[in-house]
């Protein structure tokens, strides 16, 4: 009988394991931190970072006032720049996301 | 007659010899409900009831034109922090399909070529895109289509979202909306 439900209980557990099918849409988050900087961290609705994968500050004119690159811990922080500005994490054509600064807010 | 033979079976016993055949009927039933959905969803991903679930139609993107329709016609989906999304597929006129390179999909009318929004992937006769809806979306807010080709051009066009999904604006508004 133990060794019954033991199987059983195997069967569900294994059920479970089975991963559903994982979207991996990208995702970044930008605060503003302490001394007119921002902390932009960026990565995959699937739990991934995305470390080395380039996030650029571009100005309303489209001109890059920022080039960077994430760190080894998937974010980046930059001096807040002036004017109107969106953060840009470009993991390729495709997989943008666009944070404007209205929606970063002060600190 | 031995001494077990007469031990009376214990009500859980009997409970379960008397209806254990019946039992057995229902699981064998109750698959037979979730049927329809099933069939329902094989025809949608085989493409036999055509694009989604809410045709939008053909759309004209400078000399190009594409079907575009809501794969579910429901409101949009979570996918924990990375938002909610709305999937979208696009059959491209099968005169355009060796000049066009790629076809974007945003809401709002993109800043560059760069930003133009998610990437339509898959076969030019069935491509799919997984649009983000942020829940700040206005209700008037219109859906751009990019569609750059290998020519290098570039050509857009715009249609309301609420003629594209209108499960998604009455989603947006019972997230307090503007």
């Amino acid at each position: 009988m133990t060794f019954k439900a033991c199987r059983l209980a195997l069967a569900i557990a294994l059920l479970g394991a089975a991963a559903p099918a994982l979207a991996h849409n990208p995702m970044c988050q930008c605060e503003p931190i302490a001394g007119e900087q921002i902390k932009c961290t960026g990565g995959f609705s699937d739990g991934s970072g995305a470390p080395g994968v380039t996030l650029d500050v571009v100005g309303y004119n489209e001109e890059i006032l920022v080039p960077g690159k994430l760190g080894e811990d998937s974010s980046l922080t930059f001096k807040r720049p002036e004017g109107e500005f969106y953060v840009l994490f470009d993991a390729g054509p495709g997989h943008v996301v666009e944070i404007d600064y209205a929606d970063i807010g002060e600190p | 007659m031995s001494k077990a033979a007469a031990v009376p079976p214990s009500p859980l016993s009997r409970l379960w010899h008397k209806w254990r055949f019946h039992l057995n009927i229902l699981l064998v039933l109750i698959p037979l409900g979730f049927m329809p959905k099933y069939f329902h969803d094989a025809s949608l991903f085989r493409g036999d009831s055509g694009l989604g679930e809410h045709e939008i139609g053909e759309i004209a993107v400078g000399p190009w034109t594409l079907q575009l329709a809501e794969l579910r016609d429901d409101a949009p989906r979570a996918d924990g922090p990375a938002g909610h999304f709305k999937l979208f597929n696009a059959a491209l006129c099968s005169t355009c399909i060796n000049e066009v390179k790629a076809v974007y999909l945003r809401i709002g009318k993109p800043r560059s070529l760069r930003a133009a929004g998610v990437l339509f992937s898959g076969t030019p006769y069935r491509m799919s895109a997984n649009l983000p809806i942020p829940t700040n979306t206005r209700s008037d807010a219109q859906i751009w289509i990019t569609i750059e080709g290998w020519d290098g051009s570039m050509q857009q066009s715009a249609i309301p979202l609420a003629k594209a999904s209108p499960a998604t604006i009455a989603w947006l508004q019972q997230q307090g909306g503007k």
